[in-house]
Parts: C-alpha cells; structure tokens; sequence
C-alpha cells in the first residue's frame, strides 16, 4: 500500500498522514500494483532461506527498499520481474518482501507435477490397521516411527532382542523430543508408544496388511528373508523391501507372490523426509501399485513410481554427480569451492559436507574396498581418521560442538598429492567448469531414465530431487531447469565435454533428439 | 556567510587504541581532546566551544563537558550524522568562530564498539523508532547491502568492474604499510581482494573497512590565536555539507549528497578539484570511494572505476593521493564512523607530518570528505578544503 496526495497528484512509499512532496495533509490509501523489477540487489551469504536485499523498482514508478526471497538470488539480475510474497514475522504482521517471477512459475511447475500423482484409490490400504517392519536398525526404526505417526499399530521384528530394545528405546526418544517441543500431546505419545509391539518372532506377522523389510542391504539375506516372510504373511499382505540399491525383481522371485512385492524405498531419516521411492518390478501388480502408492499418502508422503535400476532416480542422479565431484578435486578444485557452488546454484548443502555429516568417508571406503577399487584419497582419509563431522575432521575441520565447516589445509595437501598421484597437473576450475560438469550429467542421466521407462513423466524425477534431496522448488528441479537451458544447449556443451573427458559426457539420445526438434523434457504447468 | 579564511585548524590527536578493552568511552573522548589540546598549545581553560556526535556518553555534550573539564564553555553544538558528523562539527564551528560565538572549538570522537561487543551498531542510532521499519523486511538489513546495492547499479550503469573496485583497496593497503597502528599493513594485490571471500555481493570482504575502537579530536580556533601558535597553520577555506535521502520511493542510487556538498565546498574555497594535491575520502567500502571521487568532481560521473584503476591513488605514483594513513579500509574505523580520522590525516598532510614514504610535496590544497549514514539511504555529506600556510 503506498500514499496518494490529492494536491500535488504524486505517490509515496512509505506511507504517511501527510505528502512529503507538498505538505497537503490529507493522503489517500493507493493499493500498489506488488509487481515490477529489480533495480539493485545484494545477496546475504550462507543464508537458509534465500534473501536478496533489493530496491525494486514497482510499476507505479516508485523504488523502495525490500528484499527478494525464495528464488535464485544468485542468478538474479538488474531488471528481473519480481511479485509481492508477503514475509512471515515472529511477532507481528508479516511484512512485504518480493520474489522473482521465475520462481513463481517454477512453483506452479512443481504444483502442477504433484497434481499429476494423484492415484486410484486402494481399498486395502485404506482398511491398513497393521504393518509389520522388519529389522530394527535406523532405517527400521525411522520407518516405524512414520507409521506410528500415522497412527498405524507397528510390529517391529528382529532376530536380536537387544537390537530391539534398543530400538524401542530409539523410539521412544524421538516421540519425548516431539512432546518436548511441544508437536504432539501426552496422549498422542502414550497412544503411538502403545501402538509399538516388538517381536523376535517372524511368525507373528500374520495380521499385518504391510510388511517392510529394512534389513542390511545383501541380496542373499533378503531373498531368504522374503520366503520366510512370504510364509508367515497374510495372503493379502503387500510385502515391501526399503532396498536402495539391490534388483528388487530378484527379491521378489524369493516369494510365491512376486505380484505383491514393491520396494518402498524411504529416505533418511525416514520419518521426516516426506518422499518414498515406490520401486516396481516387472511383476508387480496394479493392486499392488496403487497399495503402494496410497501407503506414502496415507502416512503424509509423496510416492513415486520408479523402475528398477541402479539407484532408482534420485541416487543415480546423485552418483554421476558426486563422481564428477571426486574428479574435479583431482584436477584442481577444492571441497569449499564445490560446496559453495552447489550451494549457490540453491541446493541445501554442498558433496563434501553431505559426506562429512553423513559419515560418508567411511561409506565411500567400504564400497570401493567392496569393489575392489583403489581410491588414494579416500583411503588416505578414512586412515588418518577423517571420518566426518562426528570424528571433528573430514573433508573439512570443525571445532567442537560446532556444524561449521572451516577449510583444512591439511586436506588441501592430500588433495594435491592424491593429483600427483594421479598424474593430473592441478588447474583452475571455475564456476561455469563445475556448473557443467555437477549439473548437467545429472540432466543427461535424468533424460535416460526417461527413456528407459524407469520414470512415467520428467517432472517426477524433478519431484524426487525437490523432496529427497532438497532441490529448490523456486528452480523447480533438474528436468525443469534443463528446459530453462534448452537442450541444443546442454547437448552443445554436453558434447565439448565429451571431447576433453570423455564417454561418460555423451549426451543422452533424447536430449539429442530434443535439440533438434526444440522440445522440451517437462510439461509446462497448464 | 563564508567561513573562507575565518577558523584555522591548530590541534589534531588520533588515539592510537584499535581495541580499547578497560578503557571507557568518556576515557576515551578526555584522552583525545587533552591530545588534540597540547597538540596545539592550548589548555582546557582555552576551550570555549564544544562539538561531539552521539558517541559521546550522556546527555548530549553535557556530560562530557563536566568529565572532560570544560568550563568555559559558550556554544556546544551535538550535530548527528553517523560517519560525517565531525566534518559538519568542523563547517559548524568555524560558522560559530565566524559568528563570534566561541574562539577556541573543541571536537571529540570516540567509541568502542569491539570492546563493548556492539558490533556494526552505531552511537545514538535507535532503529526501533524509525518510521519506515513496519514497512521494510523483518530485519533491516546490516548497512553492507546498502553500499553492496549501490556498487550493482554502478557497476550495471557505467560497467565497474570488481578489479577497480579492488584497487581502491590496494592503495590503501600501500600507505598503511608505512602505518605503525594501522590494523593490517600487508600490501594486498588485486587479485588478493578478489580472493576474498564475499561478503555482501559484490563486495568482498577486502571491498570492506575494518571494525575498530578509538577516536580522535580537533581543535580550532580563529585566526589571531593560531598566528600565536607553534603548529603549522592549517587554513579552513570551504566547507560544505548536504543531506539525501530516499525521498519517499525516489530511490537513484548513482549520485550522493556529495555533488551538493562539493561543490558548495569548492565555491567558496575558490578552487578546483584540479587544485586539489590530497584527498581523505569516506572508505567504509571501496564504491565509497568511488562515488565520492565523482561526485566531487574529480572525474566525470560513472568514471570513478577507471579513474582509481592502476594505483592512481597511491601516494607517489598515481595522480591523486587519497587516504595516506590507510583509511578505514586499512587503519582504522573508530566506532563505525570514520570522518574524523579523515579530517586528522588531511592535516597531517597539509603540515607536511605524514609518514615521509606517504607524504604529498607540498599539497597547497587538501580535501577531506566524509558520508555518513548509508549511501543507499539517508544519508549526510559533509566537504572541507584546507590550505597550508
């Protein structure tokens, strides 16, 4: 709202009883447009919601301070279209702040993909009263705290008493901290504790209308699991695996059902994190499907579809990623300026402080020793005991007690030695460098789920980044932000990395065939 | 009515504290002004007139006068601008000289924001009751955005580039290597500041000043009684001050009230800015600098970025010294406020007392300019031009 005076015919901002231009002092309320562009802004660094300190110019002509927020504030520029988005304030009326028109359309993009989930309904899952999960490890404890949440009875299985003391403990935890901050009432605690049943007896599961197997990621395990599962479940009981990386066709095989075998692939910790993976087989049936997909609306999450592939859709995104990552630190970039970059194209955290918080210096190591893979640095690393920010030193130091990631010089020693190791002559990477070689092989592996069926449209493999991985709903998701690019131009630069590093850059034949047809990846929101 | 020629600047004292922990405030006001006084040869009995900004603790200038010693006292004057109040104190004290309504005026600036952990907050400055606040973001931003909006537009204007930005700040880094008290004196390169880490986009942190404790004071007096002092004379010939503001939504971030406040200036010291042998300018970031120099007409608007490019600042080798003591990029910012420290090297310079390796030959005609407030709001200019005698 700004200020109209009558006498002189001009408008003001802020408003006031009188004109500052003439002195009149009878001025009229004017509702202002909320629309114009940017005339200058600043960006406030390492800021958890995005926020641009900013003059905007409106279209009424006037310029007032304000700040632009939810939106790519590193990619804003002199002149972008910006709209009113009122700000909340902890103790009074929220405040007028602006956002760029871009991020309201990518929000109207990511609205319009969540329309489009909407599944037949599932008698079954609607008369769900009992799930039985098996193995009591994190993710099993995360995953019956989900259904708890949901005010489902939880069988929680696991052949060691003492891993399931522990875990009802764990539970119990949890739903004293929510009590604590006040998101749940005595009543509701007592009555989800007392909706919790821990079992070592597999047998038990026979009343459970959905059983979820959350045991240690190996094949062989599993499949024996699934035929003793098979034999004590409900014959209409949906039997679902939290694998994240095994074939779970394979797994289904194990049992007399196959058709009733889904992977319900949950993120960590997987009673926050509000996206479920609805992995299906070649055998899965349509009742099974929509069981699945109703069991993640049931309990508050979004269900995707996905087919089976290696790391579904948003690890194998993540992967050729984080391998990009390991390969730039070889050839001269450093983890803060990787992580900073991510950051500033608007994702939540950077690789290297992920893998720090995450303990992933440990995971990496496993998996390469797994593999048979020799990975200097990473051992180096896991070695000297940089584990993480819990060991107080990874990929970063970190003082104690503190989240804050500071740059080690130590690290940046092994980083260069790990190069001379690999023969590679240290180089300056800059931010257009690692924009294409982070970003668009996740955009070239995306259009190859797309076309291997593994998604049924791009924007759910946009939906799974938003939610699973935290890719801003102002920049709408990878797929979207192809389309913002144009395939003719990451095909384009797709193809000169190709040239300098190889096989692993070609670009996907859909992408080809989009540069040439000047198609799109995504639908536009209607 | 000029104040050409009417008030001379005969005492000047930089406290030398950058962080003045167990030391107060009102400490640190009596120890400047008892520095400024013997500096000049003066007592506190001679003090008839007395200037200070908000940091000064208490009620106005009044109880400073009582801790300080001022008995004698016929004019005080609590001008508040921020950073540029104490170049106004100067205007207004040869005003009152002029006037005939004191002859020996008093200037005290001190504060302690790194002590006292007040971080970027400045004295006197209540943001709780400003009226625009219902109508801005829940939390006014620090003043950093201010300038940080205002080096965008003139870099999206007149094509500045970050590089010129960063020169500014290396030449300050070459005079206050020759600065015992300065808080850093390591000579930086341009691609130095350009590694430092951002700070508010796009400044850097080395487009930044330094946070500091300290103060400083000046003294003048009419022209009978510096003829009688030992110092080296320092003649006030023009002074000028000026007031911007948003202007109710009339928001033009490429010029300052530094073009108002020049040009009074150099009316009435009858000079050009080509007259002009040194210059303190306003560094509480690089674009300061920047837009100061154009608006006061030393180069041409939209200019100022190629005119400091290639260490045209840098005492002895470009055209235009500016900031010989390292400035508040370099040496000190006492309090947030950095018009005094401005005021104190012009003299210098104007006695020939600089540092040997920063000194201008000769410097007829010196300027000292300070900002106060936020450039990209409401702020206050103030302009003087001194003349060595």
């Amino acid at each position: 709202m700004g200020k109209h005076c009558p006498a002189c015919n001009q408008l003001h901002y802020y408003p006031r009883p009188h004109c500052p231009f003439c002195g009149h002092r009878e001025t009229q309320w004017r509702q202002l447009s909320g629309k114009g562009h940017v005339y200058s802004h600043s960006i406030v660094e390492r800021s958890p919601r995005p926020m641009a300190p900013a003059i905007i110019e409106l279209e009424e002509g006037i310029r007032l301070h304000s700040v632009v927020t939810d939106a790519d504030v590193y990619a804003l520029e002199i002149g972008e279209a910006v709209t009113l988005r009122f700000l909340p304030t902890q103790d009074g009326p929220p405040v007028p702040g602006f956002t760029t028109v871009r991020a309201e359309h990518a929000r109207a993009y990511g609205d319009h993909a969540r329309q489009l989930l909407k599944s037949a309904p599932s008698p079954l899952i609607d008369a769900l009263d009992q799930v039985a999960v098996i193995g009591s490890g994190h993710m099993g404890v995360g995953i019956s705290l989900a259904f708890l949440q949901a005010g489902l009875k939880v069988q929680l299985i696991d052949q060691a008493q003492e891993a399931l003391d522990g875990a009802q403990q764990r539970i119990q935890e949890t739903l004293d901290q929510e009590l604590s901050k006040g998101r749940l009432d005595q009543e509701t605690r007592n009555q989800r504790l007392a909706r919790l049943a821990v079992s070592t007896d597999l047998s038990s599961i026979g009343k459970a209308g959905l059983v979820v197997e959350a045991v240690w990621e190996d094949m062989a395990l599993k499949r024996e699991l699934f035929a003793r599962i098979d034999a004590h479940a409900h014959p209409d009981a949906i039997l679902a695996t939290n694998t994240s990386t095994l074939d779970v066709g394979e797994i289904a095989q194990a049992t007399q059902r196959p058709g009733a075998v889904v992977g319900l692939h949950f993120f960590n910790p997987a009673h926050v994190m509000r996206l479920i993976e609805i992995v299906r087989t070649p055998l899965t049936s349509a009742r099974t499907l929509q069981a699945a997909q109703a069991v993640a609306s049931r309990i508050g999450k979004t269900g995707i579809v996905v087919g089976i592939c290696d790391g579904f859709v948003g690890n194998r995104l993540m992967i050729v990623r984080e391998r990009q990552a390991g390969r730039l630190l070889l050839e001269g970039a450093l983890p803060h300026q990787i992580d900073r970059f991510l950051r500033e194209f608007g994702l939540p955290m950077g690789t290297f402080e992920l893998q720090d918080m995450a303990g992933g210096i440990a995971l990496m190591h496993r998996s390469r020793q797994r593999r048979g893979e020799r990975d200097w640095l990473i051992q180096q690393l896991f070695e000297s005991g940089r584990l993480g920010m819990r060991a107080g030193r990874g990929f970063y130091r970190y003082e104690a007690g503190k989240r804050r990631p500071i740059v080690d010089p130590e690290v940046t020693v092994l980083i260069e030695e790990a190069s001379r190791q690999e023969g590679l002559k240290r180089r300056p990477i800059g931010d257009e460098e690692l924009h294409d070689r982070l970003i668009l092989p996740m955009i070239n592996e995306g259009a190859k789920l797309i076309s291997e069926g593994i998604v049924d449209r791009a924007s759910d493999i946009d939906l799974v980044w938003q939610l699973g991985y935290g890719w801003p709903q102002w920049k709408g998701g990878p797929m979207y932000y192809a389309d913002q690019l144009g395939a003719r131009q990451i095909v384009n630069r797709l193809e000169a990395l190709q040239a300098r590093h190889g096989e692993m850059f070609k670009p996907a034949d859909l992408l080809v065939e989009l540069a040439a047809s000047g198609g799109r990846l995504t639908a536009p929101a209607p | 009515m000029s104040i050409h020629g009417k008030a001379y600047i005969a005492g000047i004292y930089e406290h030398p504290t950058r962080r003045a922990d167990g030391i107060s405030t009102a400490q640190l006001h009596a120890e400047v002004a008892l520095g400024a006084l013997a500096d000049a040869g003066l007592t506190l009995d001679d003090v008839d007139g007395y200037f200070c900004g908000a940091d000064a603790p208490g009620l106005g200038g009044l109880t400073m006068a009582e801790y300080i010693g001022l008995n004698h006292l016929r004019h005080v004057d609590t001008t508040e601008s921020g950073g540029s109040a104490y170049l106004l104190h100067v205007s207004h004290a040869a005003q009152a000289i002029a006037a005939g309504h004191c002859n020996v005026a008093l200037i005290t600036m001190a504060d302690r924001p790194l002590a006292s952990a007040a971080g970027t907050a400045l004295a006197g400055v209540d943001r709780n009751t400003m009226p625009n606040l219902p109508f801005q973001a829940a939390v006014p931003p620090p003043p950093m955005y201010g300038y940080a909006m205002v080096a965008r537009r003139h870099m999206h204007e007149f094509g500045t580039t970050a590089e010129q930005l960063a020169w500014v700040r290396v030449a300050a880094s070459h005079h206050a290597q020759h600065n015992p008290n300065a808080v850093h004196r390591t000579v930086v390169t341009v691609q130095e500041v350009l590694d430092s880490p951002m700070v508010a986009n796009p400044l850097r942190r080395l487009d930044c000043c330094v946070m500091t404790d300290g103060g400083g004071a000046v003294v003048l007096v009419r022209p009978e009684i510096a003829k009688q002092l030992k110092r080296p004379a320092v003649k006030l010939i023009g002074a000028g001050e000026a007031v911007k503001h948003p202007n109710a939504g009339h928001i033009d971030l490429t010029w300052s009230a530094g073009a108002h406040s020049g040009a009074k200036a150099f009316t009435e010291a009858g000079i050009k800015p080509a007259d002009i042998g040194y210059v303190s300018l306003y560094d509480s970031f690089t674009i300061t600098v920047i837009m100061q120099l154009e608006d006061l007409g030393f180069c041409a608007k939209g200019e100022g970025g190629r005119f400091v490019a290639d260490g045209n600042l840098i005492s002895g080798q470009g055209r235009l010294p500016f900031n010989t003591d390292g400035g508040g990029l370099c040496n000190n910012h006492p309090g947030n406020k950095g018009g005094m420290t401005k005021i104190l090297e012009a003299v210098r310079q104007c006695r020939g007392e600089a540092h040997p390796a920063v000194q201008v030959r000769n410097p007829e005609f010196v300027l000292a300019h300070g900002t106060g407030g936020n450039l990209a709001g409401a702020h206050a200019a103030g302009t003087l031009i001194l003349q060595a005698e």
